[in-house]
């Protein structure tokens, strides 16, 4: 049959000429969303925050650590002076309660420690998921059984609680980098199990065994014709995990046992406003609000970036 | 089929020994020593010895996880102390077991993740059906945006915010504390809604997002297709071509979620108050109780292995697919 | 012709599409009569499907339909969802091209059977369970009594096609739609579903509008053939007019894709 006639789709038509999954085509998309595109503003916005933080609180006037005694009340035990939270020119999210530290600096620098940390231990993370899946998926056996029954036995653990105890019992030492490991620890199977049931199909595709059969080797096999595959699942697992990552570096910080004071993070912050927070309202809601909205912002961009990638995969 | 579940507790029995000496290893071996923190201040070096010696803290390692082991099946003494059956430990900074302390703070920890289970449910997977039928309109996408901003709150965020707007401004509900449901049962309702909601809210949104695209999914099914060819009505058609195979893969998500709270809600249990087992495990971290700490981990692990079994069995008389063909 | 069964008359099915409405059907224009099978032959995209689709009303959302359909004379375009559940399963019926897929795995056949049963016709379910088992003992499932309480997943490829057969059928409908009813099937079970399709037209008299591809299961089952491309009626008549004298190039290149019966005996 050489001329066929001209088909009719009947599914939503996805523009033929784009590529599967490029990156390219993701960013066009995304910038053509509205919300998407607020998301994607807000965040370069923390990104640029956490990583130009000092020329920030050089500019804004206000380190992170500085009090300021003037801008409080110590009549009223220590609530800012004003109405908001002390908001005023010199500080433009108002202070901390009884010490009056600026809480714009601080909101600027809690950025650095929640991005750094979430970014960190998503890329642990990633890697340890990622390899320990491919591995379990790809020679299958007893390095299989291995690895998913460790899988099972994490997965299995009140991660909360444990996370807690192992942070509360630890000598406090480098805590961002304790807060990475234990938050990795608990984290890679949910990637790892995904990435092994798609490497198991996939070492089946006639590809993999085409190459096999023209004699490469393992590593070959794994890097040039497992690994490409792999790519849509990993962006999109570790997109979603990201804005995980920074609740449960904040939920740990606001527990207690996170990062450790004076060090500023969202988390921390939020914590020491309960005590405060019939009175100053506001010391709770700007740190509440950066937090929010930044995982919200990665939420939907996770979102938004998975649709995109099954559309990809589907057309 | 019995072999099945014969090996399915073997493999529960496994992973929760594992539990257990992780824990043991992790908490005895790096936190500082017990003997020391239960001695206090006016401490002698012979009485820090008796302490060890009453804890069984000079015993080989593996000595001390076989007591411990045992003490849950037959209870074991601490000097003068006697700990009953089910020992999980004893806490000497309580001076009480720690099987009592948690059978005393269970009821509030599982009134807490029913309350909160029921609501999410509820609200998720109705919510999650109208904007499956909805798809595209104006109340679908409102209610999905408001789900992608539900999952971003952090608990103890929205908890505080409505104890800002309730508690403290507009005065319409009592701090909560767990107030026992017989005593006063309008009180009690008041006390556990805003512990309920806050805990519901995240998981709502996730179920409402969920149950909209199996329901989707469902509806473009062929069997769906041939449910109208057959000119079956449209609550039949619901009810057995799009609910059941939709929210079937609901029930196991559900269960897991719901055996991980069962162990306790600490983020909402400790901003509340409520003097649930997510409570004492973080006042036990605060006070570096071991021993309550282990059990409150073990308990949670214990939940969340048993509820996985429970699940895996539900699945299997639910959806036919998965069922062990016996002839 | 007034006294045909069912005819179909300029029929034109629009969807809407992210490049505009598109006519997926034109003028498409052929009878069924009382014991008769026409065969719709054309590729996948041809429309035959939604051809099928538009006769129950099953269209995707947002479809347009023009022209007339009329069973035993009533028309059946325009009327509302609710009113032509009375027709759907009843007074027309329909197979589909993958029973695994087109069956609820939820449910045993025998529930399948009996909720259409009950819907159109009522009674007790027991009544309708031994309607059940009849329907399937008629397409020759064997042990029927036994079976009527299995689980789609737990038959085979052609059992399932028979299973949605026996229900198709349960009501004695006027009109049976068969769309592609035998390609998800191996050859020697495809040969089977034919027969048993054969077998129980001469025995009800239902009428058969049969969707194909393959111009080779046509050329054996049916007695007037209708030819679609694109959406347009190409080619319509008797079996043997189309088959030995093709008025219409694409109908003339269909039929030579068709392997010769000596190729598939030597191959």
């Amino acid at each position: 049959m050489t001329t066929s006639p001209a088909l009719v789709e009947v599914e939503e038509a996805v523009p033929s000429s784009a590529p599967p999954t490029s990156g390219r085509r993701i960013l066009t998309a995304v910038t053509r969303d509205k919300g998407a595109l607020a998301c994607l503003v807000f965040l370069a916005i923390v990104v640029l925050m956490a990583v130009a933080a000092p020329l920030i609180t050089n500019l804004s006037g206000w380190g992170p650590y500085q009090f300021d005694s003037a801008a409080i009340n110590s009549d009223l035990g220590g609530v800012p002076h004003g109405s908001l939270g002390g908001i005023s020119g010199s500080h433009w999210f108002g202070v901390e309660p009884q010490n009056g530290r600026d809480l714009f600096a601080r909101i600027v620098y809690g950025a650095r420690v929640s991005i750094t940390i979430s970014l960190s231990a998503t890329l642990l993370t990633g890697i340890l998921g990622v390899v320990l899946g491919m591995l379990a998926g790809f020679y299958r056996g007893w390095v299989d059984q291995v690895i998913s029954r460790l899988m099972d036995f994490l997965m299995a653990f009140p991660a909360l609680i444990f996370m807690i105890a192992i942070l509360s019992s630890l000598p406090s030492g480098n805590r961002p980098v304790l807060l990475v490991v234990v938050i990795s620890a608990f984290g890679w199977p949910y990637l790892a199990r995904v990435i092994r049931g798609q490497t198991m199909t996939l070492a089946n595709r006639e590809f993999v065994e085409a190459a096999r059969a023209s004699g490469a080797k393992d590593s070959q096999v794994v890097f040039r014709e497992i690994l490409p595959n792999l790519r849509g699942s990993i962006v999109v697992m570790t997109t979603l995990a990201i804005p995980g990552y920074i609740g449960t570096e904040a939920g740990l910080s606001f527990l207690g046992v996170g990062v450790s004071p004076p060090t500023a993070s969202w988390g921390q912050m939020i914590s020491s406003s309960v005590s405060w927070y019939s009175v100053d309202p506001m010391f709770f809601a700007i740190p509440g609000l950066f937090l929010f909205l930044t995982v919200l912002s990665l939420t939907v961009l996770g979102d938004k970036i998975r649709t995109l990638i099954d559309q990809g995969e589907a057309a | 089929m019995m072999r099945y579940v014969l090996g399915r507790l073997g493999g529960v029995i496994l992973i929760l020994l594992a539990v257990c000496l992780f824990t043991y290893l992790i908490f005895f071996k790096l936190s500082p020593d017990p003997a020391v923190m239960i001695c206090g201040k006016t401490c002698t070096p012979e009485r820090i010895d008796s302490i060890r010696d009453v804890l069984g803290l000079n015993q080989p390692l593996l000595t001390q996880f076989w007591d411990f082991l045992s003490g849950i099946f037959v209870g074991r003494d601490y000097g003068s102390v006697h700990c009953s059956a089910p020992c999980l430990g004893y806490s000497f900074q309580t001076n009480e077991s720690v099987w009592s302390m948690i059978t005393a703070r269970l009821p509030v920890s599982i009134t807490v993740a029913v309350g909160a289970a029921v609501l999410w449910l509820l609200v998720g997977v109705i919510g999650g059906l109208v904007s499956a039928v909805k798809q595209g309109t104006w109340w679908d996408r409102s209610a999905m945006g408001l789900a992608l901003g539900g999952v971003s709150v952090p608990n103890y965020v929205l908890a505080l915010v409505l104890q800002y707007v309730l508690v403290v401004k507009l005065q319409l509900l009592p701090f909560p504390s767990a107030v026992p449901f017989a005593d006063d049962p309008l009180l009690w309702l008041e006390s556990y809604l805003m512990p309920w909601v806050v805990l519901a809210v995240g998981y709502a949104c996730l179920y409402a997002r969920l149950t909209r695209s199996n329901v989707i999914d469902t509806l473009a099914e062929n069997y769906y297709r041939t449910a109208r060819a057959k000119g079956l009505s449209g609550a039949l058609i619901m009810r057995r071509h799009a609910l059941r195979p939709a929210l079937t893969p609901i029930t196991t998500i559900f269960g897991m979620d719901f055996a991980g709270l069962l162990g306790g809600a600490l983020i909402t249990e400790t901003v509340f108050g409520l003097n649930g087992i997510g409570k004492m495990a973080a006042d036990s971290i605060a006070k570096n109780d071991q021993p309550v700490i282990m059990a409150v981990t073990l308990l949670a692990a214990f939940f969340v292995v048993i509820g996985n079994v429970v699940v895996d069995l539900l699945y299997t008389a639910l959806d036919p697919r998965v069922r062990v063909v016996s002839s | 012709m007034s006294g045909e069964l069912f005819v179909v008359d300029n029929l034109t099915v629009t969807l809407p599409t992210s490049r505009g409405p598109v006519d997926v059907v034109k003028n498409v224009s052929f009878t069924v009569g009382r014991d008769e099978t026409v065969g719709i032959v054309g590729e996948s995209g041809s429309g035959k499907s939604m051809t099928a689709l538009a006769v129950l009303g099953l269209l995707p959302r947002g479809a347009r339909t023009s022209g007339s359909v009329r069973l035993d004379g009533a028309e059946l375009l325009g009327r509302s969802d609710r009113d032509l559940r009375s027709v759907r399963g009843n007074a027309i019926s329909m197979v589909f091209q993958d029973p695994l897929s087109s069956l609820n795995p939820y449910y045993t056949v025998g529930l399948q059977i009996e909720e259409m049963y009950r819907t159109h016709r009522g009674g007790t379910r027991r009544a309708a369970r031994r309607v059940a088992i009849e329907a399937l003992e008629r397409v020759h499932i064997p042990d029927a009594a036994r079976r009527v309480d299995h689980y789609p997943h737990q038959f085979s490829g052609g059992m399932r096609q028979r299973v949605m057969i026996a229900m198709a059928l349960c009501c004695s409908p006027s009109l049976l739609i068969a769309d592609e009813p035998t390609t998800a099937l191996d050859v020697t079970v495809q040969a089977q579903i034919l027969e048993l399709l054969g077998e129980l037209q001469s025995t009800t008299g239902t009428g058969m509008m049969f969707i194909t591809h393959d111009l080779a299961v046509i050329s054996s089952i049916a007695q007037r053939v209708l030819v679609m491309q694109a959406g347009d009626p190409v080619e319509y008549g008797t079996a043997e007019q189309v088959f030995s004298d093709p008025r219409h190039e694409y109908t003339r290149m269909l039929l030579d894709a068709v392997p010769r019966i000596d190729d598939e005996v030597l191959s």
